[in-house]
């Protein structure tokens, strides 16, 4: 059995519940870090864990807060990405489900290690449940001193908001999250300025996603050492991987970074339904760019998928079969990416919009030769040209597609 | 400052500006829509892409800031391809209207595909139909198939004028501009929404399908509605040789001025034009003597009548009424002949009344030269009817406010006591019949001077358009009274031209040395 960091006890009845979760060693981290450790010891531990971020850019969490400027007069902002928008992905809703106080103790430590005293959780608006519960875990942790002012006698003190977002997958992108969270339209400002010098209420802010700050309190319990062991050496511990699709036991599954793919398919979530065989897979989400059947003996880390032109991303693995139609999932694509544009920025907006027109029109049997060259050419005039990374997480998985099943797409034209 | 290259040209730059700055200030062109000087660059059109040696992807020249040794190209195989690929965007759903677009010959999405453009038109889907006559305001219309969406209007709205009567509505590709439920966009700086539109999505009422662009002349001008002193553009149509056009003036638009308005005017300014082609005095209206006819003959007539009380030394029977819309040359004039050559102390203003002030650009005091006049040394008295003594025999009149003030019947019981009363106006108005003589003049801009605004700023410009008709210019008329009158030996001689007199005004009054 492999070590678990994040989901070793959702099994557990009520571990949700803060008296459930202090039986099992909870809020032990946080008095460490705030007791015995200092904000540069707790940096040093984190940069040093090779704590790559979980939300899909995969930027390490540690160098990240050592951007936050420490000297200026401003309030400094500790935002959690709870948007978890991206298609496929479905591992922060388990986390905060079962495991808040995991999550509250990651933000404790990583707002103590930053010189936070603020921290609101923005919360994707259809996890109105989570929400809930989140709010409940906060005032439990309040209750015992594990929030508010003067935690456990440091003299530290932290206010957690949770916040809930109204359903665009943008506001999962950092500074449209702070635009939304200002109560302004979730459109992605223009960077630079970063969000760790100019960014909630124009001030410093960081922004770390469910799962990354999960990771927080093992690493302050167990060290950065033991974290690293478990994953690899420049990608640290184990990634929630969510399968999806045509697969046997589709779910999450907590397994140390570089896990095989095959293996998480294969071994893990049971191989394919039904007998049949594996066409693709998208391997982090909806945006990273699609892997054929045969190129998925790859291990599942940031560097190994970059590698392979593909992604990392948030680790939502979905599995697609051979009876899979690659058009339909094209549609889904194009149709999903042009709805989601936030509309400010020309690439982005029109692009989507003409390439889900043309794949729309080709599956209604109207295809006609060049479109398939159109979609590319079009594809790669967004690719790095818009202003927030939606333009290339669409342009990315469709360039992809086209490529690699165009033979297919073709038959559709014919 | 430190060393930039742009397409391999050196330049020197000033620390903290934008590439768009640096190549602009080269004389370097980058095409842009969103991008306007007078807000925070906004980076959403992605027309302004240049490629930086040593930055792997494109950047955007109107937020990227120089950095010392900075290699910049504008003009690189990867910039002009990305340029197009975004025109191309941008051209993709926009309505191929331009033959009934307002901005079409004006337009900069026409312009960039001229420059950069040039493709075949690769869209083969339908396009997306929108709303095409939004009623915005009292003089605006939107066409929401038309908009690049660059946002200007709506951040003029909430970043100059702080009303934000408009937002974005939608996202993806039906994201619109529009006003917010129930709101009108009827603040007073509204025309400046339909100057800021790039393309011809947000039009005004005024000049919607009046005439077509490239047909206008534009004339550098001051507006004289007010006592800021904005700089505008007089857009005006020349005529053609075979027909009569209805109107000379279509358009006034904002010019920039960094110190006075920025790049905006108000739209009692922008609006306010009609007056130049509506009801003006072309020809001399002499009453009551029929030997008068030609402007020569009225002046020699008006030029006597002066004379012989001089010579009798009843200069006190003359009253003077003026305006603070004279320009500095012609109220200094009127000083030397009026006050210092004639004498006469009955000298009044008569202006159009105060109006409310907005803390944007408008001033209370809708007169163009108030402080000019202050500055010349006039104490200035608006004039009450009670004011014409019953001595008076020659009352001079300077604009046609009076008729906008007081009751004609009023008007007509004081002014019949008056023997000889002369008018000098560009507007025909019910006191033409009333006095002896009525002089057509010009406007402001169908004159040369200056002009000084609130602020105690000097403002000189030339004529734009011609005085209609027999009018003449009121400093001219004065430059020919005065050395008529020839009391101050050759004085007038060299006062030849509105430049003459404010090197003589410069020599006698410090104030307008600097």
């Amino acid at each position: 059995m492999k070590e678990k960091v994040l989901s070793e006890h959702f099994s557990i009845d009520n571990f949700f519940m803060l008296d459930v979760y202090l039986k099992h060693n909870g809020y032990q981290a946080v008095k460490k870090a705030l007791t015995e450790l200092n904000p540069e010891k707790i940096l040093k531990e984190a940069k040093a864990a090779n704590l790559r971020g979980r939300g899909g850019a995969g930027f390490p969490a540690g160098v990240k807060w050592g951007f936050v400027p420490q000297n200026g007069d401003k309030p400094k902002y500790l935002c959690v990405n709870a948007d978890e928008g991206e298609p496929g992905t479905i591992k922060d809703r388990h986390i905060m489900t079962h495991n808040p106080h995991l999550l509250l103790e990651g933000i404790i430590i990583s707002a103590f290690c930053v010189g936070i005293n603020t921290a609101y959780i923005y919360i994707r608006g259809e996890y109105e449940n989570i929400a809930l519960r989140l709010e409940t875990a906060i005032d439990e942790a309040f209750q015992k001193g594990f929030l508010g002012k003067d935690i456990l006698g440091s003299g530290f003190d932290l206010n957690i908001t949770v916040h809930r977002g109204a359903g665009a997958y943008i506001c999962g992108e950092e500074t449209a999250l702070l635009e939304s969270l200002e109560g302004k339209r979730g459109n992605p400002r223009l960077k630079p300025p970063f969000p760790a010098s100019i960014g909630l209420f124009q001030c410093p802010t960081v922004i770390n996603n469910v799962e990354t700050l999960s990771n927080i309190p093992s690493i302050i319990l167990k060290g950065a050492e033991w974290f690293c062991a478990l994953g690899l050496p420049t990608d640290g511990g184990t990634r929630i991987f969510s399968v999806s699709g045509m697969v046997k036991n589709p779910g999450i599954y907590e397994l140390p970074v570089g896990t095989s793919l095959k293996d998480l398919i294969f071994k893990y979530a049971g191989g394919i339904k039904e007998g049949k065989k594996l066409k693709a897979v998208i391997p982090g989400g909806m945006s990273s760019p699609i892997l054929k059947a045969d190129e998925i003996d790859i291990t599942m880390d940031s560097d190994a998928l970059m590698k392979a032109d593909s992604m990392l991303g948030s680790g939502a693995v979905i599995v697609l079969d051979e009876d899979t139609s690659i058009l339909e999932v094209l549609k889904i694509i194009t149709k999903f990416y042009s709805h989601e544009s936030c509309g400010q920025c020309t690439p982005c907006r029109i692009g989507n919009s003409w390439i889900k027109k043309i794949v729309t029109r080709i599956s209604r049997g109207e295809g006609k030769d060049g479109d398939i060259d159109n979609i590319i050419r079009l594809a790669l005039n967004m690719l790095e040209k818009t202003l927030c990374p939606l333009g290339d997480a669409a342009a990315m998985p469709i360039l992809s597609i086209v490529k690699k099943f165009r033979d297919e797409i073709e038959t559709s034209i014919k | 400052m430190m060393k930039i290259y742009i397409d391999d040209r050196e330049v020197n730059v000033e620390k903290g500006i934008t590439v768009f700055k640096a190549a602009e200030n080269a004389g370097i062109e980058i095409p842009h829509l969103c991008y306007h000087p007078a807000f925070p660059p906004e980076g959403t059109c992605r027309m302004c892409l240049v490629e930086i040696e040593g930055l792997p992807k494109l950047e955007l020249a109107c937020s990227t800031q120089v950095k010392d040794g900075m290699k910049v190209h504008t003009k690189s195989e990867k910039v002009v391809e990305a340029r197009k690929g975004v025109l191309e965007f941008l051209l993709a759903e926009h309505p191929l209207d331009c033959p009934i677009c307002d901005q079409a010959g004006d337009c900069k999405l026409q312009d960039y595909y001229e420059e950069y453009g040039l493709f075949d038109n690769n869209f083969s889907e339908s396009k997306d139909r929108r709303e095409k006559k939004i009623r915005l305001g009292k003089y605006l219309i939107h066409d929401n198939e038309r908009c690049v969406l660059c946002r200007r209007c709506v951040r003029f709205l909430q970043e100059v004028v702080g009303t934000g009567e408009m937002g974005v509505f939608e996202r993806g590709a039906d994201t619109e501009v529009n006003i917010l439920d129930g709101i009108q966009v009827d603040n007073n700086y509204s025309g400046n929404l339909a100057q800021l539109c790039p393309v011809g999505a947000i039009t005004d009422t005024d000049f919607r399908f009046q005439t077509r662009s490239w047909f206008l002349e534009k004339g550098e001008a001051i507006c004289p509605l007010c006592s800021r002193g904005c700089n505008i553009f007089i857009e005006y149509h020349r005529g053609f040789s075979r027909f009569d056009i209805p109107k000379r003036v279509y358009r006034i638009s904002a010019r920039e001025n960094a110190e006075i308005n920025s790049y905006w005017i108000c739209d009692i300014g922008r609006f306010g034009y009609h007056s130049l082609d509506e009801n003006r005095a072309e020809k001399i209206i002499a009453n009551n003597n029929k030997n008068i006819k030609s402007y020569e003959t009225s002046l020699a007539f008006f030029t006597e009548k002066i004379k012989q009380l001089f010579y009798k030394k009843e200069t006190s029977k003359i009253t003077l009424l003026l305006n603070s819309f004279l320009t500095n040359e012609e109220l200094f004039l009127l000083k030397k002949i009026f006050q210092d050559d004639l004498g006469i102390k009955n000298i009044f203003f008569i202006d159009p009344s105060a109006g409310e002030a907005d803390n944007i650009l408008l001033t209370s005091d809708r007169t163009p030269n108030k402080k000019g006049a202050e500055e010349l040394g006039f104490e200035i008295t608006q004039f009450e009817l009670s004011n014409l003594e019953d001595e008076t025999e020659v009352l001079i009149i300077f604009g046609s406010y009076l008729s906008e003030i007081f009751s004609l019947s009023d008007i007509r019981a004081y002014f019949d006591r008056v023997p000889d009363k002369f008018l000098f106006t560009p507007h025909m108005s019910e006191l033409d019949s009333m006095v002896g003589i009525m002089f057509p003049t010009a406007m402001t801009p169908e004159k040369g001077g200056s002009l000084t605004n609130v602020d105690g700023k000097v403002q000189k410009f030339s004529p734009v358009l011609e005085v209609p008709g027999d009018g003449k210019a009121e400093w001219k008329i004065l430059a020919g009274l005065g050395s008529k009158l020839n009391i101050n030996l050759n004085y007038y001689e060299d006062l030849l031209s509105p430049e003459e007199i404010f090197r003589q005004m410069q020599k006698e009054i410090p104030f307008f040395e600097k």
